[in-house]
C-alpha cells in the first residue's frame, strides 16, 4: 500500500492511495497520517483513484481523519473512488457523512 | 439572522467637532490634568471591565448584539467641561469617562443584562436613569436604562447604557436629526420621530413575543414526544431532532449491527429529515409507523450487504437509511426513488444512478419484496 501525500495551496493537503487498506496495511496508514491529522484544519482531499480496496479498518482511518477535521474545522473530500468501495460506503452507511466527488 | 442589525449598529454618531480655542478656567483644567495623568489607568481598567461584562454575559447565555466600551476622549470631556464644568468638584464627579454598552436583540434582555450588570458591579442607583420609565404614558422616544456604576476597587465611576438595536437604532436616528444636531428641526419632523419611537417599541415587543412564544411551541413538543401522542407531532426540525432524542433507530442498528458483530459509529442523522418528508412523512406518528412495517426489510437489506462480508463497523444512519430502501423498494418506486433518496441524502450525483441500479438488482432476491 503507497501513501503519497502533499502539501497545496490554500491549506489542501492531498493524500493518494495506491493499493489495497486493509487490516494490515492500515496501521501503517494511519501512522502516515498523523501530521495530516494534526493539521486538519484546512481541505484534505483523499484520492482513491487506484485504491482497489477497503477494509472496516480502512473505513477507521477515513473515519479518525474526519473526526479530526470536524474538530479543526477542516472537511474532507473524498475523490475517484470506484464502485466497489462506493458500495462499502454505501452498505455501512457512510456514504453521506464525506463529500464525495 | 440577517445582518440587517449590523448595518444599524455600526451607523456611529459623528463625533462633534470642538474648537481648537478652548476657554477653561483654572478648576477645570485641574480637572483635566487629572484626567490625563490617569488615563492609561482609565484606559486599562475599561478592558478589564469590558471582559469581566463579557464574561458574565457569556455565563448567563445572554446573546448580545454587541457590547462596546469607550474611554472618553480628551475633546468631548473638554466640551463637557465647557458647558458645565462648575457642576463637577473633581474628575470623580464625571461618570462617564469609562463607558459600555450593551445592545440587545431582544427587550427582555435588557434587564437581565441590568440584573448581570448589578450582580457584578456597585450600582449607583441615586445616579442611574431608566429612561424607559422617564416617558410620560403618552409620549414615546428615547428608550435606555443607563446604570452608573463603581469601577472596581477606584473610587471613579463608569457608566452603562442598556438597550436593545432598534432602541440604539433610534437613539442615533434622533441624534443625528433631533435637538443635538445644532439645527433647528422643524416640529413635524421631530413628531416623525416620536411616531417612529412608537413603532420601533411595538417592533420590540412583536420580537420578543414571537421568541417567546417558540420557546413555549419546543416546550409543548417536547412533552407531546415525551409522552408519545407522535401522531400529534408534525414532523419539522425541532420536533425531529426531540425525536432523535429517544433513539427510536437504535433498536434497529443493534439488530443490523449483530449480523457482523459490527461496532455503531454514531453520527448526526438530521440529514435523515429531508429524506422523510421527502417519503410524505407529515408526522413523528409517520415516521414510526415506517419504523414498526418496515424495520423487517431494512433488516434483510442488511443482511443481504453486509452479511457476506466481513465489515465489523456501520454508521448509526444504516437503520434509517436501510428503512427507506426498504419502504422505497415495497412501494414499487424503483431505480429513480432510490436515485432520488441518494440525492437527497449526498447532494445530486450520477454515482447515485449506480448506487440505485445496484440495489434493485439485490432487492430480487430479498424475501420481504416476495412476500
Amino acid at each position: 500500500m503507497e501513501v503519497t501525500i502533499t502539501q497545496q495551496e490554500n491549506n489542501t493537503v492531498l493524500v493518494q492511495f495506491d493499493g489495497r487498506l486493509d487490516t494490515p496495511s492500515s496501521q501503517e496508514v494511519s501512522q502516515r497520517l498523523t501530521p495530516v491529522e494534526e493539521s486538519a484544519s484546512g481541505t484534505i482531499i483523499l484520492d482513491c483513484e487506484k485504491l482497489s480496496y477497503i477494509s472496516s479498518s480502512g473505513l477507521r482511518v477515513f473515519l479518525t481523519l474526519r473526526k479530526a477535521a470536524a474538530m479543526k474545522g477542516g472537511k474532507i473530500i473524498v475523490r475517484n473512488i470506484n464502485d466497489n468501495i462506493r458500495s462499502v460506503f454505501m452498505m455501512t452507511g457512510f456514504l453521506n457523512l464525506f463529500e464525495i466527488e | 439572522m440577517t445582518d440587517w442589525w449590523k448595518i444599524i449598529i455600526f451607523v456611529y454618531l459623528t463625533p462633534i467637532h470642538m474648537s481648537s480655542k478652548t476657554h477653561l478656567d483654572q478648576h477645570c483644567e485641574t480637572i483635566m490634568r487629572e484626567y490625563r495623568d490617569n488615563l492609561s489607568w482609565f484606559k486599562e481598567s475599561s478592558r478589564k471591565v469590558y471582559g469581566l461584562l463579557q464574561e458574565n454575559l457569556d455565563k448567563a447565555g445572554l446573546v448580545t448584539a454587541a457590547l462596546e466600551y469607550r474611554v472618553k476622549s480628551e475633546e468631548s470631556l473638554t466640551g463637557k467641561l465647557e458647558l458645565k464644568g462648575g457642576k463637577y468638584h473633581s474628575l470623580k464627579d464625571i461618570t462617564d469617562i469609562i463607558g459600555l454598552r450593551v445592545i440587545t436583540f431582544y427587550i427582555d434582555d435588557v434587564d437581565k443584562v441590568a440584573s448581570a450588570v448589578e450582580r457584578i458591579f456597585e450600582v449607583d442607583w441615586e445616579n442611574s436613569v431608566d429612561k424607559r420609565k422617564a416617558l410620560e404614558i403618552d409620549s414615546f422616544g428615547y428608550l435606555s436604562l443607563h446604570y452608573v456604576c463603581r469601577i472596581p476597587d477606584s473610587e471613579y465611576r463608569m457608566e452603562i447604557q442598556m438597550r436593545t438595536v432598534l432602541q440604539h437604532a433610534w437613539a442615533n436616528m434622533n441624534h443625528d436629526t433631533g435637538y443635538k444636531s445644532g439645527v433647528e428641526v422643524p416640529p413635524r419632523y421631530l413628531r416623525n420621530l416620536s411616531r417612529l419611537a412608537g413603532i420601533l417599541e411595538l417592533v420590540d415587543d412583536e420580537f420578543s413575543k414571537i421568541r417567546s412564544e417558540l420557546t413555549n411551541y419546543r416546550r409543548q413538543v417536547k412533552a407531546l414526544v415525551a409522552s408519545g401522542n407522535l401522531k400529534d407531532v408534525p414532523l419539522d426540525g425541532d420536533t425531529f431532532r426531540n425525536y432523535l432524542d429517544l433513539n427510536p433507530f437504535n433498536s434497529l442498528n443493534n439488530r443490523i449491527a449483530s449480523v457482523n458483530q459490527a461496532e455503531i459509529q454514531e453520527v448526526s442523522l438530521m440529514p435523515y429529515l429531508a429524506l422523510f418528508k421527502g417519503l410524505g412523512c407529515e408526522t413523528l406518528g409517520d415516521i414510526a409507523d415506517m419504523i414498526r412495517e418496515y424495520s423487517e426489510g431494512a433488516f434483510q437489506i442488511a443482511t443481504f450487504q453486509i452479511g457476506l462480508t466481513d465489515l465489523d463497523i456501520v454508521s448509526s444512519s444504516i437503520g434509517p437509511q436501510n428503512l427507506c430502501l426498504a419502504y422505497l423498494l415495497k412501494q414499487g418506486s424503483g431505480k429513480a426513488g432510490i436515485k432520488f433518496m441518494f440525492d437527497t441524502l449526498n447532494g445530486k450525483s450520477d454515482s447515485n444512478d449506480m448506487i440505485a441500479e445496484m440495489i434493485m438488482e439485490q432487492a430480487k432476491d430479498l424475501p420481504f419484496m416476495n412476500q
